[in-house]
């Protein structure tokens, strides 16, 4: 199951957004990988191989699920990643 | 041997003398077995365990950190945490470890390629590797089984020598113990530096190589002022750092010995540094630099994590005041993400208000809306000033800016509070039309480094002209009391806030100047506020006097040293 999704927080995906991205990416059984055009596919569970992404504002990336939850772990971390960061809640 | 002394940066005004202990974390590991007689399915569990210990401890060390030091700081072992379960990294070290290397050697090799990864990415994903290469050595001084020295119980009169030190490492130090501390590397930005001045330890940093060449249990002086490490220092050295930690902190504000008051107050540069304003004796902040919010990250803060952190200042001071200077980029402090040409003259080109007016117009009208809206909910006075003034014109721009943003607030419904609203007296065209600042505003800060720059035309940043660049010279004296005589003719206050105010040897003659506020570096307060008790404000201005009346530097001291 894949999805392409528009990333809205400003820092793009670093630091919080990403921090948050792999948090939630954790709360799944799925397997989950996120990739960009010109990269190969990486583990979405891992804040190395998504912060070395360096996924910007206004990019787009794939995320590709398999496993029992992959529709709900694709809802969630797309919601992460249109999420401005101001809207965070903590 | 004879006394040496080592330079480096220094990050506290306070010096210290005591024993060194050397803090290493780098452990030395045996040559692996042969791949053949590595037990492989024990290797595993032994990383296993390590990674559950290395939890453990980041844990207690994340606590400690946000109890001491500040929630912010702590968040930086929450990125720790993240990598340490990193499924790329632990996969990498488990290859290695199939393929017959020891848990400790499999950790640096699985580390390795995380370590290069990032690297590779390049700009902020760089700075990064230095969390990686933190979680590796923690593991590896686990696996190993490797002496931890405990920073919180270092016997009394410890100087702590490191390399560089992490923020979980200076978390644990405690002043009550520790004489002060030195890193080879660092800035005075760096965590160990903030910690420092928060808590207020003598402290150098960024000294280089020169002090791995310091031997454990030698005797060292760290004078955190003039930025040296004074190695096997004489008797007399010895004593004079010694003498200056034991001033009394005073939390009540103070007034001349013939009652007038004067505000005591902190310059704060993070958020961290407001706690040890407090625990100071600060009475109010004096400077609320803002660049911190703005720095080392990819885009601007919105409007509402603004809103927080001033309200977070304005809660730390409920009795008080808190200046805000707003957003002072350009110069010598480029932001990424704020574009700003090359000039050949940076210190007279973009910067401070003009860039507010200019080209960061947007930024600057957030933080104004976050600005009053934050006054309108934290719990001290908020007062706004805005850096580097050179025109009336530029002013009655700023407060056209700040009536739309309350215009805006009102009509949106929107809490908001106005604040007073001054300017940075730095500029020698401020301290000329001051008479006409006066009457548009509610109060001036005098920023001295900046004001002795202009005036002098002398490069803070050039060596060469570093006699030239400085505050007690008589012709910045004389813009000094110019701009308090067009603050006083206007009826509004006036204070300092440049590295001039926190010399205890100069409080005397600022108040005899007629300066209603000092504002500092916080572990300076103690000792201004004790030179305050004892002045009395008619032989103050007659030192004031005397001073403005010299011709020269040393005309100005020959006054200040006959008067003590």
């Amino acid at each position: 199951m894949e999805r392409t999704v528009t990333i809205v927080p400003e820092a793009g995906l670093h630091a919080r957004p990403a921090s948050k991205f792999v948090e939630t990416a954790n709360q799944f059984e799925a397997e989950l990988q996120i990739a960009t055009e010109d990269e190969e596919p990486v583990n979405a569970r891992s804040m190395l191989g998504v912060s070395s992404l360096g996924v910007e504002h206004g990019e787009e990336v794939r995320l590709i699920a398999d496993g029992d939850d992959a529709e709900a772990a694709l809802d969630a971390l797309e919601k992460v990643l249109t999420t401005p960061e101001s809207e965070y809640d903590e | 041997m004879s006394e040496r002394t080592l330079s480096g940066t220094g990050v506290t005004p306070l010096s210290g003398v005591g024993t060194v202990v050397w803090y290493d974390q780098d452990v030395e590991l045996d040559e692996p077995h042969a791949p053949e007689d590595v037990d492989t399915a024990a290797e595993q569990a032994r990383f296993e365990n390590a990674v559950a210990t290395a939890r453990e401890e980041l844990q207690t060390e994340r606590e400690r950190t946000a109890e001491k030091v500040g929630e912010s700081e702590a968040e930086i072992f929450d990125a720790h945490l993240q990598f340490l379960n990193d499924p790329q990294i632990t996969d990498a070290v488990e290859e290695s470890i199939d393929e017959g290397l020891p848990a400790e050697h499999a950790t640096r090799e699985g580390f390795q390629q995380g370590i290069e990864q990032l690297a590779a990415a390049g700009g902020r994903m760089a700075e990064r590797t230095d969390d990686l290469r933190d979680i590796r050595d923690r593991l590896v001084r686990i696996l190993a089984d490797a002496e931890r020295i405990d920073l919180s119980a270092l016997p009394e009169g410890t100087v702590l020598l490191a390399e560089m030190l992490t923020p979980s490492d200076t978390a644990q130090l405690d002043p009550e113990t520790v004489a002060g501390f030195a890193t080879a590397e660092g800035g005075r930005t760096s965590h160990a530096a903030i910690f420092a001045r928060s808590i207020g330890i003598p402290a150098v940093v960024g000294v280089g190589d020169d002090l791995l060449g310091v031997e454990a249990d030698e005797t060292v002086v760290v004078d955190g002022e003039a930025g040296d490490v004074i190695v096997d220092p004489s008797a007399e050295t010895r004593e004079r750092a010694s003498e200056r930690r034991d001033v009394e902190i005073r939390s009540d504000r103070v007034e001349t010995a013939d009652g007038k008051e004067i505000e005591v107050a902190a310059n704060v540069g993070t958020l961290a540094e407001l706690e040890g304003a407090v625990a100071q004796g600060a009475d109010a902040i004096g400077l609320f630099r803002t660049e911190f919010l703005f720095l080392d990250r990819e885009a601007p803060p919105d409007e509402d994590e603004q809103v927080d952190t001033y309200v977070e200042a304005l809660d730390a001071f409920p009795e008080g005041r808190v200046v805000v200077r707003t957003l002072d980029v350009g110069g010598d402090k480029p932001i990424p993400y704020i574009e700003a040409d090359e000039e050949d003259n940076p210190f007279l080109g973009m910067r401070g208000i003009r860039r507010s007016l200019g080209p960061d117009a947007e930024l600057f009208e957030t933080q104004i809306r976050a600005l009053l809206r934050a006054g309108a909910v934290g719990d001290g006075d908020l007062a706004v000033m805005f850096p580097l003034v050179a025109t009336v014109g530029e002013v009655e721009q700023a407060l056209d800016v700040v009536e739309d943003v309350a215009g805006d607030l009102e009509s949106e419904g929107v809490d908001y509070a106005m604040p007073e609203l001054g300017v940075m007296i730095e500029t020698p065209a401020a301290v000329f039309v001051g008479d006409a600042l006066a009457e548009r505003l509610d109060f001036f800060s005098i920023g001295t480094n900046d004001l002795a720059q202009y005036v002098m035309a002398a490069s803070r940043q050039n060596e060469h002209v570093a006699d030239l660049h400085d505050p007690s010279d008589p012709a910045v004296l004389r813009a000094i009391d110019r701009a308090v005589e067009a603050a006083h003719d206007g009826d509004i206050w006036i204070g300092m806030c440049g590295e001039m105010a926190g010399d205890p040897d100069l409080t005397e003659l600022l108040i005899g100047l007629g300066l209603d506020e000092l504002s500092m570096s916080a572990v300076t307060i103690p000792d201004v506020k004790a030179n305050v008790v004892d002045v009395s404000t008619a032989d103050a201005r007659t030192l004031a006097e005397t001073a403005l009346r010299a011709a020269t530097k040393d005309e100005v001291r020959a006054a200040l040293s006959e008067d003590t």
